[in-house]
């Protein structure tokens, strides 16, 4: 298991903003001395001042002299927050003593955020890891890889590798040992991007599938059995899903729709483009936003197919949702209340076009279903890295107008992620039919069994 | 004697009213307006206080008369207003009639060109190739939407506006303009919403609450217009501004216990159904409100008795949280504006 | 239509030609940047101008102001400076001249104008002059005279609109303190000005988070948040996608306008409606800051396509992307129309309206006849 994770967005009086892999241990340690260092340094200013005339603005006088607050160490994985440090005698009206509100502020503003899963550097693997899932979770950490659909299918190919090149060690069996095995190279994947919802349903029915396997089977043919089994669950719960639902949203567009979609989803490019074949006439509105403008991706491959195709920015939604019959988005996974979890933006997307009386049809397969219940887009996220790396800014902009590190009191947040809520959903389509967003829940019965 | 000529000037108010009215243009509150002025004309008064008096007796004689006093109501109270608020600078009072009697004429001349306004107005409001739904007839809608036919492509939905099926007369008017236009059923406007640009009706009267009273069937197409975001406009000349303020339909004055009350059921022999009177020129065969069994004949159109359709409201109020804009010959009105400006306007 | 030459002064065809050109080319940035240089330009034309009635000075600034509006009709700010500078004028008129002009036509009181007593009643400015001048009009002798009598009190008015155009970031930040409370997450997006120096005005006294959104493809926001961040305020930056996502946590949405329009809507930079209406969802509050400059007497912009200014495309879809470009279509709206219902207050230079009252706010700033100029 990885060292604890140094999260990279630091709190924003660090010495040094960028983002860095470092020995945590000499970092904090510095953190915490300089941050006793401005407690005992504001605390003297505060009696000091406390005493004297309120004169000009407490904030603006005192400031400049005084370093960057003070403020608690990101917890990321840690538990104890050190309490902000208190004026003495309490948060009075008094100016001066806004000095130490502001690091209690600080503090809050960024606990709000503070357990959104950051990005994590790929550090050392610790122990024996498989070059296939090296070079995997690379590929995740840098975003080369991306998407439900593709993580999954590409985890399980990997595995597939895994557990060719695995060999039961001696007074044991596959069906118990192997899973072992498997265990920490699924950490690492986990380290370098958490665990997409797909590819823990795989895991999952992997994991089942493992223990289930016939003990008495020789190793090779155990290991046949579990790669038809996953060239299966691929099969059937991917691909053929995919064309179950390509055929049956493809139903729904009909000559001269307008049909728009946000970011770029791997089934909705399969509807759009099997509807195109099979020669129906509409046009597409593809919505793309930072960070990942994934859009343009969809984008290039709908306009090569010969589909007229309308690019926007997230913003401009509001002006050409008025001309759009139907929105089509894909998902990352849903929850038993009928909530979306996807790309952030959908959820805005989702929202005009319910103020627009649009019908906002998501395309999902069953194996994307979880059964928990999300509220809000804050129990689960994910944030993507600070800058312009893999998602460069038009070439328009010049650099010295952007922001693109973290700097004293700013902080970039990317979340990757947003919930839309059952309300702004018109329809579901999965591969055993098309469902209204509320009766979600029924999906596992029609399947007849536990997801 | 003074009876007789009471008597005599009662009975010519409602006649010069209805004289009036032949003219087509005209619209009940001008008409009501003129009658008043007709009414002084011929008054004995001499006394300003005698002379308001008379008016508002007047005023009561045409609303007796009239089954939809609404915006007949509207026009009498401004004018009975006016009256009361007009500066005494002339000595003779003779005189001051025949002043009044002018300003009546001349506002009532002048109240015409009003709509020319409003279409103008209305104009800026409306897209090329817009798709407009409306209700009933309307006068003012039909020169509006003339008016913006000369200049732009637009097409019109009507609602048959049962009982007295008026939206068949607008759609003949459109159609020979050029305009195309479709009849819809008042029970299809859900169903029409969707493909609508916005809403443009007439009215009756404008109300105190920044409501609108039009219709009956206006209050349901705007409901399904904020359903569906769309927006809504009323057109109202300025002397429709009435001040009434009703809570609820319930409130309006042209609410009675007749209205949506259930009728008493006698007992009929089964079988019989024939009945008095079927109003529809379509009708093959009419029902009772009880009794039912009609042969089912695909062609029969099944009407309501006129004394059904007497159980039934004629106008209907709008909240003016539905309305979003009201075009009139003093501006373009949020509801809110309108109520701070009846308030300005009879405060005097 | 241009002012004929004769009446103009040579020297102020000059000023008013140049700002013309800079507004068609887009020099002029920020709608109080056009209103303050609108309202120079108007000036040296009042001081300069020679007029010996009212009505020439008036219809003289009328053409002015329509060549000045057609060069950038998407920048709403030029017009309402004409227009208040109208005003101004016609109330330092009205007061001056009353001594002179006795209520020489006696106001006809008809009907229609029993009618018309139901417009909101004017707002009345404080008179310059306290002394009612004595006012020659026409005087075929000293056509000047009129003129000079009048034009310090013009120009004093003129300065005071000036004033009131230069203390605008001022006094919208006067309040600011009672708008926001310790501890909130106001949520922001672009980059206004008025709505920056209302921020750092709150920021004196009170202690609060500010999330900016990138707003793309402008990305004002950047530049936005790099200007809190050294004010002292505590900000995150976030891209427009995460808008829903964290309008949970939002406790106020603060926006700058463009234009208000006269039904209590409102042109602001695009991403605006994305805001107020995930806000409207959250049933969290949205606050306008923008100063009086910018309310319009203009109902029905809002239906035309037309007019959402469309800015180039290539800060959506870059020649970077090689072939693309050419076999897509690319949209770049710079402003959104926000409906009134979506708007809480709005926080002018001359105190807090909510979107209903807007109107009445335009019948007092402006005059009827100068809505079409």
């Amino acid at each position: 298991m990885a060292p604890a994770p140094l999260l990279p967005v630091h709190p924003p009086n660090g010495p040094d903003p960028i983002v860095q892999p470092q020995k945590s241990q000499k970092q904090m340690t510095k953190a915490e001395r300089r941050e006793l260092q401005e407690r005992q340094r504001a605390a003297k200013a505060a009696a000091k001042s406390a005493a004297g005339p309120a004169g000009n603005q407490g904030k603006g006088g005192a400031k400049p002299s005084a370093p960057p607050t003070p403020v608690p160490k990101k917890p990321g994985k840690s538990e104890a927050l050190p309490k902000p440090p208190l004026t003495p005698g309490g948060r009075t009206k008094d100016r001066s003593a806004s000095i130490s509100e502001p690091a209690a502020g600080n503090a809050r503003g960024l606990r709000i955020f503070s357990h959104f899963g950051l990005p994590k550097p790929v550090s050392v693997a610790k122990g024996d890891i498989h070059p296939a899932i090296l070079r995997l979770a690379l590929q995740f950490s840098n975003f080369k890889i991306t998407g439900g659909n593709a993580r999954c299918i590409a985890t399980l190919t990997a595995f597939k590798t895994v557990i060719q090149d695995y060999t039961t060690p001696p007074n044991t069996t596959l069906s118990r040992h192997l899973m072992t095995y498997l265990s920490p190279q699924i950490s690492h994947l986990v380290a370098a991007r958490p665990m997409s919802v797909t590819m823990g349903n795989a895991i999952r029915q992997l994991k089942l599938e493992i223990s289930g396997s016939d003990i008495d089977l020789p190793e090779q043919d155990a290991k046949n059995a579990l790669f038809q089994k996953i060239d299966t669950y691929i099969r059937d719960r991917i691909l053929i899903a995919d064309q179950v639902i390509e055929e049956t949203a493809g139903n729904k567009i009909k000559d001269g729709d307008v049909i728009l979609t946000f970011a770029r989803s791997s089934v909705v490019q399969k509807v759009l483009l099997g509807a195109h074949e099979q020669g129906r006439q509409f046009s597409v509105i593809v919505v793309d936003s930072r960070p990942m403008m994934e859009g343009k991706k969809l984008l290039s491959v709908l306009a090569t197919a010969g589909i007229k195709c309308t690019y926007v920015l997230l913003p401009a939604v509001g002006a050409v949702i008025n001309e759009v019959s139907m929105v089509l988005v894909g998902a990352h996974s849903i929850h038993s209340n009928g909530a979306v979890y996807s790309r952030a933006g959908t959820a805005l997307v989702a929202m005009m076009a319910r103020q627009h009386s649009v019908p906002v049809v998501v395309c999902c397969e069953t194996y994307k279903y979880s059964e928990s219940v999300q509220l809000d887009s804050f129990t689960k996220n994910e944030l993507a890295p600070v800058g312009d790396q893999f998602c460069p800014f038009p070439l328009v902009k010049s650099p010295s107008d952007l922001t693109l590190q973290n700097r004293a009191r700013l902080e970039i947040l990317n979340p990757l992620y947003d919930l839309t809520p059952p309300t702004c959903i018109t329809a579901v389509v999965t591969e055993v039919g098309v469902v209204p967003s509320n009766s979600i829940s029924s999906i596992p019965i029609a399947l007849g069994r536990l997801l | 004697m003074a009876e007789a000529q009471a008597a005599e000037t009662k009975f010519e108010i409602f006649e010069a009213y209805n004289r009036i009215l032949r003219d087509d243009e005209m619209s009940p509150p001008l008409a009501a307006i003129l009658s008043l002025t007709e009414l002084i004309a011929n008054s004995q008064a001499g006394t300003m206080f005698e002379l308001v008096k008379e008016l508002n007796d007047g005023a009561e004689e045409l609303k007796k008369h009239t089954a939809n006093p609404m915006s007949l109501n509207a026009g009498c109270e401004l004018f009975i207003a006016f009256v009361t608020l007009f500066p005494h600078e002339s000595d003779s009072f003779a005189q001051l009639k025949t002043e009044l009697i002018k300003q009546g004429q001349k506002y009532a001349s002048e109240a015409i060109s009003h709509r020319n306004k409003i279409a103008e107005l209305m104009l800026g409001f409306i897209k090329d190739d817009s798709v407009i739904l409306t209700h009933s007839y309307s006068r003012v809608v039909m020169r509006a939407l003339l008016h913006a036919h000369k200049t732009k492509r637009i097409s019109v939905y009507v609602t048959e506006a049962r009982p007295r099926g008026l939206g068949i007369r607008t759609y003949e008017a459109l159609t020979s303009a050029g305009i195309p236009c479709t009849v819809v059923l008042d029970s299809a406007v859900a169903y029409v919403m969707d493909k609508v640009d916005f809403v443009l009706v007439g009215s009756e009267a404008v109300v105190e609450s920044g409501g609108l009273i039009n219709a009956v069937g206006s209050n349901q197409m705007a409901i399904i217009a904020k359903a569906a975001s769309k927006p809504f406009y009323a057109l109202a000349e300025s002397y429709k501004f009435h001040r009434l303020f009703p809570l609820s339909q319930y409130d309006l004055p042209t609410h009675n216990p007749s209205i949506l009350s259930f009728p008493t059921i006698s007992p009929r022999p089964s079988g019989s159904e024939t009945s008095s009177a079927g109003v529809s020129p379509h009708n093959v065969q009419s029902n009772q409100a009880n009794g039912s069994s009609s042969t089912p004949s695909r062609l029969v159109q099944i009407s309501m008795t006129s004394e059904q359709i007497a159980r039934n409201p004629e106008v209907d109020y709008t909240r003016p949280d539905l309305i979003s804009l009201v075009f009139s010959d003093v501006g373009i009105l949020t509801p809110e504006a309108i109520s701070q400006y009846l308030v300005a306007m009879f405060a005097g | 239509m241009s002012p004929d030459p004769q009446t103009l002064p040579a020297g102020t065809q000059r000023f008013v030609e140049a700002l013309v050109a800079k507004l068609r080319r887009r020099q002029v940035v920020g709608s109080r940047e056009a209103a303050l240089e609108t309202v120079l330009v108007l000036r040296q034309l009042v001081s300069k101008a020679r007029f010996s009635n009212i009505e020439q000075l008036i219809s003289l600034i009328r053409a002015v102001g329509r060549r000045l509006v057609e060069a950038q009709p998407k920048e709403h700010s030029v017009g309402n400076t004409v227009r208040k500078i109208l005003h101004h004028i016609r109330e330092e008129y009205n007061t001056a001249s009353k001594g002179t002009a006795s209520s020489s036509t006696k106001p006809v009181y008809s009907i229609s104008t029993f009618v018309l007593q139901g417009q909101p009643r004017k707002h009345n400015v404080a008179p310059k002059s306290e002394a009612t001048l004595s006012l020659k009009e026409n005087d075929p002798d000293d056509p000047d005279s009129f003129a000079r009598v009048l034009k310090p009190v013009l120009m004093e008015a003129i300065q005071d609109v000036l004033d009131e155009l230069e203390t605008v970031y001022d006094n919208v930040s006067k309040n600011a303190k009672d708008h926001i409370h310790s501890d909130e997450i106001v949520l922001t997006i672009g980059n206004s000005k008025t709505v920056e120096s209302f921020l750092k005005g709150a920021a004196h006294y009170r202690n609060f988070t500010v999330i900016v959104a990138e707003t793309g493809p402008s990305y004002g926001g950047h530049s936005m948040a790099r200007a809190l961040s050294s004010a002292g305020i505590s900000t995150f930056l976030v891209p427009d996608s995460s808008i829903y996502a964290i309008m949970s946590r939002v406790n106020k949405v603060i926006i700058g306008a463009h234009a208000i329009l006269a039904n209590g809507g409102m042109f602001a930079i695009t991403g605006s409606l994305l805001a107020a209406t995930a806000a409207r969802v959250h049933s969290t509050p949205v606050v306008v800051c923008a100063g009086q400059f910018k309310l319009t007497p203009l109902w029905n912009l809002y239906h035309d396509y037309g007019a959402l200014d469309f800015a180039d495309p290539s800060s959506v879809l870059g020649f970077e992307e090689g072939a693309l470009v050419e076999k897509v279509d690319v949209l770049n709206p710079y402003y959104d129309y926000v409906g009134p219902e979506l708007v809480d207050v709005f926080i002018t230079n001359d105190g807090d309206h909510p979107p209903s009252s807007v109107y009445r706010l335009i019948k007092e700033t402006y005059d009827d006849d100068d809505h079409e100029l």
